[in-house]
């Protein structure tokens, strides 16, 4: 009874917001975080019902069974009840593996890189900034690390990607572990030197959104930022251009790190034609 | 002649000198002072992190750098933080509770080894004061985070000395870990007294020898780990160079490490929550066996479950891990919904170590359950190294090594060292640092959820995280702050307060060290009571309870399997049983 209380609340409550409705995430950017957003309310109104259950028996305890002066010399010494453990044994068993069904089922989802991407980007993480080989584009954008006083979302640099295009990005890194996080896309990948990581996203919001390194990674660490800009594909398309006039042709390739891929890797990465080389 | 003393002289025997004790401790075998030498100097060791993570949370009070000279220093104050609270702090106070406890608790005059014992500690000692002594090089101290990942400690990337002060002061201090282990293990395995079976320990006991299996497969990786990482910055090997996949093979070592880690500095804690509930709630300890198989299945799944600190490396069987992880729930469950039986129907009253355990139960609790929320790679995806990871691992470690071990302070106190610790100065200490606790770290998983990566020695003032990082830093500072009435209350009491005339000033504790003096001789007992049950020293102050004990007619399988320790047939129940009240002898092994 307390326990569907407690999920009433929690309903009603989400209601009230956008914010809350999404359990506090940053409103999504892709078609895939809505995936995240609803196995994360599902999982965190599960959770909340079971600690309010465990916080109430406890709360109970300490206010029923408080010693009182009429109480007898000792209480019980009861020691155990097995259909009891036996119950609380199995169920959190079934929920443990409804948890894992809808986990198993959107953590495939969301690393699934089976479908052709219309556009493909490879990152590359550096000791402190960000390398943006547009692999489709043939072209790249480069960038230094951030100074962050006075630093703000919108003069960060930038990656740019076309609104409802499948995009892949092809992760890797060049000296240490970096990590390649956009809040926005409730995901996030770690770049390994000497590894090649990707995944897939669909942005469905034109928008800025800060991306930012999330693997320690040195001295400044957190000036290794920067920002998504999902724009219309004749905007995309027009930068792509842009860059190109600048002579930013060809790619900042991992030809470039000072330590090579490890063996099998290299075939991974996306070449300009659309084959792996 | 005895009017020329006067009456303090031969009322409180003289306390011995200075460097007196200095000597004595120092060439001591005796494990509990032994215990006393690991409370101290981890205690030390968390005040020092403690003040680090002060520094830390005043850097981060407002966007830009204010407190510390350069964000590398940054680095180092978390790094060094981590690793002062994980391996300096809270593993050897592990090793400090059992040395002081486990022998009292079987009726051991003192541990298997006791020469290795003290050769542990001063491995401890030592290892601690090299790993932390970066602090002292031009270059400072680590600065890799605390678990160094290749190939950010390289030599190219930390060519700084206090990297491999970091690396070998571990890996020494490591082997007194690994030696204390084998202490604990052939102690309990041993030298336990007649009666004492192993279903008769206490749960405490139980929890030490899990443990130490969980650091003989823990520690040893950790030590070649270590030992090969210094070998590739000093002797020039190249295990973790970057073309050879070194950079996820040191993650796979560091966390097969790493995760047994947590539990090796949780589940002695859980077992001193497991002594003191029972005590408090005048009632045994509630399925003491669906307790113990618990712990060992918590410790079992701790070791297959590495790699869900590596779901963003896109290099791990994610199905796997999620699975083994999200049953860590169950056994975790299982010990929630046994120290609630414990309560249940009790007589509970809230002396100071009933405070602390309740306070470890509702806040490891919600560690617990953002725990499940981690253990689904699908949401971990955004919240690894986030604000919400730190807030996590705070409100599971902090919420059983800290509050456990003021439980365990204030509840063995007068066992320790004779006198009691005030009870006043205790409730301010408990609630000052509750507060504190929760005011730090539970806004830090909307920070973490909102896009704050952990390890950031500076955010954007646009970013919308100030307010939240001020409050959580106001916090840190109460927080802080409560360590001075538990000092002032240490001082104040080994001053003053009345020397314990009894053996259990509780009233009704349960295992062997509450049938001893406070605190007991150097061999522990003058004599010990028969054990017929899991609560010897309750059997021996409440003769009378044991015909309330229930009756535990016609057991079956289960029963035998997962019921109640050893109170059968033969034990104190037997009276109930039809078997006569004859054979109370019957339940000693000598």
């Amino acid at each position: 009874m307390r326990a569907v209380l407690g999920a009433l609340v929690v309903l009603a409550l989400s209601s009230c917001s956008g914010t809350l409705s999404r359990g506090f995430l940053p409103e999504g950017a892709t078609t895939e975080s809505d995936r995240v957003t609803r196995l994360w309310n599902g999982s965190w109104i599960t959770a909340l019902t079971v600690g309010a259950l465990v916080w109430g028996l406890i709360i109970w305890c300490i206010v029923r069974y408080r010693q009182r002066r009429d109480d007898p010399e000792l209480p019980e010494q009861l020691r155990y009840n097995l259909p009891m453990e036996i119950l609380y044994t199995v169920v959190p068993l079934l929920m443990v593996g409804v948890l894992f069904f809808y986990t198993a089922r959107d953590e495939a989802a969301l690393t699934d890189t089976s479908k052709t991407p219309q556009n493909v980007v490879n990152v590359v993480g550096k000791r402190w900034a960000w390398d943006f080989n547009y692999v489709s584009a043939n072209t790249f954008e480069t960038s230094t690390q951030v100074n962050t006083a006075g630093a703000e979302v919108g003069k960060l640099p930038t990656m740019y990607l076309p609104v409802n295009r499948r995009t892949e990005f092809v992760l890797t890194a060049r000296d240490v572990i970096h990590s390649f996080w956009v809040p926005a896309f409730l995901q996030k990948m770690d770049m390994i030197p000497g590894r090649v990581n990707k995944f897939q996203v669909v942005p469905d919001r034109i928008g800025t959104f800060i991306g930012k390194c999330a693997e320690l990674c040195g001295a400044y660490h957190s000036e290794m930022l920067f920002q998504v800009k999902v724009v219309s594909l004749e905007d995309f398309d027009a930068r792509m251009a842009d860059l190109r006039a600048k002579g930013q042709d060809g790619q900042l390739d991992n030809t470039l790190n000072p330590s090579p891929l490890a063996p099998g890797e290299s075939q991974k990465i996306p070449t300009v034609a659309g084959s792996a080389s | 002649m005895t009017t020329m003393y006067r009456e303090a002289d031969w009322v409180a025997p003289a306390r011995p000198t200075l460097g007196r004790t200095a000597v004595k401790w120092a060439t001591t075998t005796d494990h509990k002072v032994i215990g006393n030498l690991y409370f101290i100097t981890s205690f030390f060791w968390f005040m020092v992190g403690g003040l680090m993570a002060l520094l830390i949370r005043a850097e981060l009070f407002s966007p830009g750098i204010q407190v510390v000279s350069d964000k590398e220093q940054y680095n180092q104050l978390f790094t060094m933080h981590g690793t002062i609270m994980l391996l300096l702090f809270a593993t050897p106070l592990f090793a400090g509770f059992a040395n002081a406890l486990m022998p009292l608790q079987i009726g051991a005059p003192d541990v298997a080894f006791p020469r290795l014992n003290m050769f542990a500690y001063w491995l401890y000692l030592f290892g601690g004061l090299i790993a932390a002594a970066g602090f002292l090089t031009p270059q400072g101290a680590a600065g890799f985070g605390w678990f160094a990942y290749s190939p950010l400690s390289s030599v190219a990337y930390s060519p700084g000395l206090g990297a491999d002060l970091w690396i070998f002061g571990l890996a020494m201090g490591g082997f007194g870990t690994i030696l204390g282990a084998v202490n604990f293990i052939t102690t309990i395995i041993c030298m336990r007294a007649p009666g004492m079976t192993m279903f008769r320990m206490p749960l405490f006991t139980w929890t030490i020898l899990i443990t130490s299996v969980l650091v003989l497969m823990a520690f040893p990786v950790l030590a070649a780990a270590l030992l090969v990482l210094g070998a590739d910055r000093q002797l020039g090997a190249h295990v973790f160079d970057a073309q050879n996949g070194g950079a996820i093979l040191w993650q796979h070592l560091f966390w097969f490490f790493g995760h047994p880690e947590v539990y090796i500095i949780a589940l002695p804690f859980f077992g001193i929550i497991s002594e003191i509930l029972p005590v408090f709630s005048r009632k045994p300890l509630f399925g003491y066996k669906g307790l113990v198989f618990a712990t060992i299945a918590l410790a079992a799944l701790s070791v297959t479950v590495w790699a869900h600190h590596m779901y963003v490396t896109g290099q791990v069987l994610l199905p796997f891990f999620a699975f083994m992880t999200m049953l860590i729930a169950v056994p975790t469950g299982v010990k929630f919904f046994n120290w609630i039986g414990t309560m249940w129907r009790g007589q509970l009253t809230f002396e100071t170590p009933m405070l602390w355990a309740i306070g470890f139960l509702v806040t490891f609790l919600f560690g617990g359950l953002t725990g499940i929320i981690l253990s689904s790679p699908a949401l971990d995806f955004h919240l690894s190294d986030s604000y919400f990871v730190v807030a996590h691992f705070h409100y599971v470690v902090f919420g059983t090594v800290v509050f456990a071990m003021f439980a365990g302070f204030y509840f063995w106190w007068p066992k320790f060292t004779g006198r009691m610790l005030d009870e006043r100065l205790g409730k301010i200490h408990f609630w000052m640092l509750f507060f504190g606790f929760h005011t730090t770290f539970l806004i830090q998983h909307w920070l973490g959820v909102e896009g704050m990566p952990r390890r950031y020695a500076d955010y954007l003032a646009g970013e919308g995280f100030t307010l939240e990082n001020r409050i959580s830093t106001v916090g840190a500072f109460l927080l802080g702050a409560s360590t001075l009435p538990f000092l002032y209350n240490v001082w104040k009491t080994w001053r003053t307060a009345p020397l314990v005339s009894v053996d259990d000033p509780w009233g009704y504790g349960a295992s062997l060290e509450w049938a001893t003096s406070c605190p007991p001789p150097r061999h522990n007992f003058v004599t010990i009571p028969r054990i017929r049950s899991e609560r010897p020293a309750f059997d021996l102050h409440h003769p009378e309870v044991a015909a309330m004990d229930s009756p535990t007619a016609d057991k079956g399988v289960l029963d035998q399997l997962l019921g109640e320790p050893d109170i059968g047939h033969d034990g104190i129940g037997s009276s109930r049983g039809g078997r006569g009240g004859g054979n109370a002898h019957s339940g000693g092994r000598g």
